[in-house]
Formats: C-alpha cells, sequence, structure tokens
C-alpha cells in the first residue's frame, strides 16, 4: 500500500522551478518485490547487534576464570541459544552473499590513477577471503589447528 | 544532535561497512563453532577448554580478531536498526533513535575493549 513519504525525503536544497509530486513509498515496500531483499538485509542488524552482546558475554565469560567459562559453554547449549545461532548464521550468510554480490557494483569508476578490477575478480577475492578464514577460524576455533 | 551525528558519519559508516564485511567474514566460522558445533557436541568440547581457549584469547592476534567479533557486529547492527527506523516512517526521531544506537554500540565497544584486555 503507498503511503506518503518521509517530507525531506529526496528533497532538493534549493526550492526548484519545476513543480513535483510529493514523494510517496513505492507501493512493494516493505514486503514484497525487490524490497523483500532490502528489507530482510536491514533486519539481520537486530541480529549482528545481539551476535555482538553475546560474542561480548563470551569473552567476558572467559576472562572471569574456569567456573564462570565452563557455566557459559553450559549455557550455551540451551535450546533458545542453539536456536539463536541457527538464526545467525543464517543472517550472516545472507548478508555475505547479498553484500559480496553488491559490492563490486559501488565501485568508483576510478581509486586515484588505477581502475578497480573487474567485478568477477573483486567477486572471487570476497569469496576467497571469506571462505579462507571460515576455514582457517573454524579449524582453529574446532582445535584442528595450534 | 543532528549536526554530531552528521560530523561523525565517516567513522560511523566505516565501522558499519566494516562490519558488514570483516564481521560477517569472521562471524562464520565463530557461529558455526562456538556457536552450534560445540554446544550441539559435533565438536568436543575440549576443542575450548578453559585452558586452550585463555592461550588462544590471550595471544595479541586472538585479542584483535575477538574485540573484532564483538565491535564490528555492534555497528553494522546499530546503523542498519537506525535505516530501518528511518525507512518505517521514524525519520523525525532520527536524532534520538540513532544517538541512542550509537550509544548502545559505544557501550559495548567498550566493554568489548575491556573484555580483551582482561583476558
Amino acid at each position: 500500500m503507498a503511503r506518503a513519504a518521509h517530507p525531506h525525503a529526496m528533497q532538493s536544497a534549493k526550492p526548484s522551478s519545476t513543480r513535483t509530486a510529493p514523494p510517496m513509498m513505492p507501493a512493494q515496500f516493505p514486503s514484497s518485490g525487490r524490497y523483500r531483499a532490502y528489507t530482510l538485509f536491514g533486519a539481520t542488524g537486530i541480529v549482528y547487534l545481539l551476535l555482538g552482546f553475546v560474542t561480548l558475554r563470551v569473552v567476558w565469560a572467559l576472562g572471569s576464570g574456569e567456573a564462570a567459562w565452563n557455566n557459559l559453554m553450559s549455557q550455551l547449549q540451551n535450546p533458545l541459544y542453539i536456536a539463536f545461532h541457527v538464526l545467525g548464521l543464517v543472517s550472516v550468510l545472507f548478508v555475505g552473499v547479498r553484500f559480496f554480490s553488491l559490492f563490486p557494483k559501488a565501485q568508483p569508476p576510478r581509486i586515484g590513477p588505477a581502475k578497480p578490477p573487474p567485478a568477477p575478480v573483486i567477486t572471487a577475492g570476497l569469496y576467497a577471503a571469506w571462505i579462507g578464514v571460515t576455514v582457517l577460524l573454524g579449524a582453529i576455533l574446532a582445535g584442528g589447528l595450534f | 544532535m543532528k549536526h554530531v551525528l552528521l560530523k561523525l558519519e565517516p567513522l560511523i559508516w566505516f565501522l558499519f561497512g566494516q562490519g558488514i564485511m570483516l564481521g560477517t567474514i569472521l562471524l562464520t566460522a565463530w557461529i558455526a563453532i562456538v556457536g552450534l558445533a560445540i554446544p550441539m557436541g559435533i565438536v568436543d568440547a575440549s576443542a575450548l577448554s578453559f585452558g586452550r581457549a585463555s592461550d588462544l584469547g590471550g595471544h595479541l592476534i586472538g585479542r584483535v580478531v575477538l574485540a573484532a567479533l564483538c565491535i564490528l557486529p555492534l555497528w553494522k547492527g546499530a546503523h542498519h536498526m537506525r535505516h530501518m527506523l528511518i525507512d518505517s516512517g521514524g525519520a523525525d526521531r532520527d536524532a534520538t533513535m540513532a544517538t541512542l544506537l550509537y550509544l548502545v554500540a559505544t557501550v559495548g565497544s567498550v566493554l568489548a575493549i575491556v573484555a580483551v584486555v582482561r583476558l
């Protein structure tokens, strides 16, 4: 359902002689068509904010001694924590796939004297970094390295 | 406050961008192993026994990674939530809500630095 957008959205800095229609939110916003992925991408912000605080809790417990650490590791087995981390993993994968497909399109035509690499090269580099860090960090955390 | 937010915008956008890029790259393995594989018994819990976790987290690189894992998602989350609120018709309250969200991210970031320092 189309509704009025914020009155200052897309407003020019100076009054124009050209008459324009009042800004309206697109009819598909927020959950239809292309806006579905846009809204979901924004909604991952809530999950990321919570993930930041859960991670902080893990690090804090590590600094609080063995009893606090063991207690926290037990709490992470709670089905609510497991469900949250499943949601977190889905969110992270969604953000990665979406952002890494948008990143090459957001590059300027020139960066100083150099042109950015072709889009497939940028995308391949991002995925290589993502997969490489995930495998390396995963192996370290799972006890396979160091 | 709007003026201050505009002044801070380059820093906020930097943290937001790194939250999406580095945050996503680091969080994938962190969630998979610490949040899922170890609690579900897929990976043996001794992989992150207190002694081993302290050794990994106490290393300089470990501290930097843990700080990034805490701080960057907070800023990605705060900035994205701000824009969701604007899109949902909350532009008139943007200065208040943005200040509140960035304050939450700032407090979390300070606590994260304290947390990695005391490892």
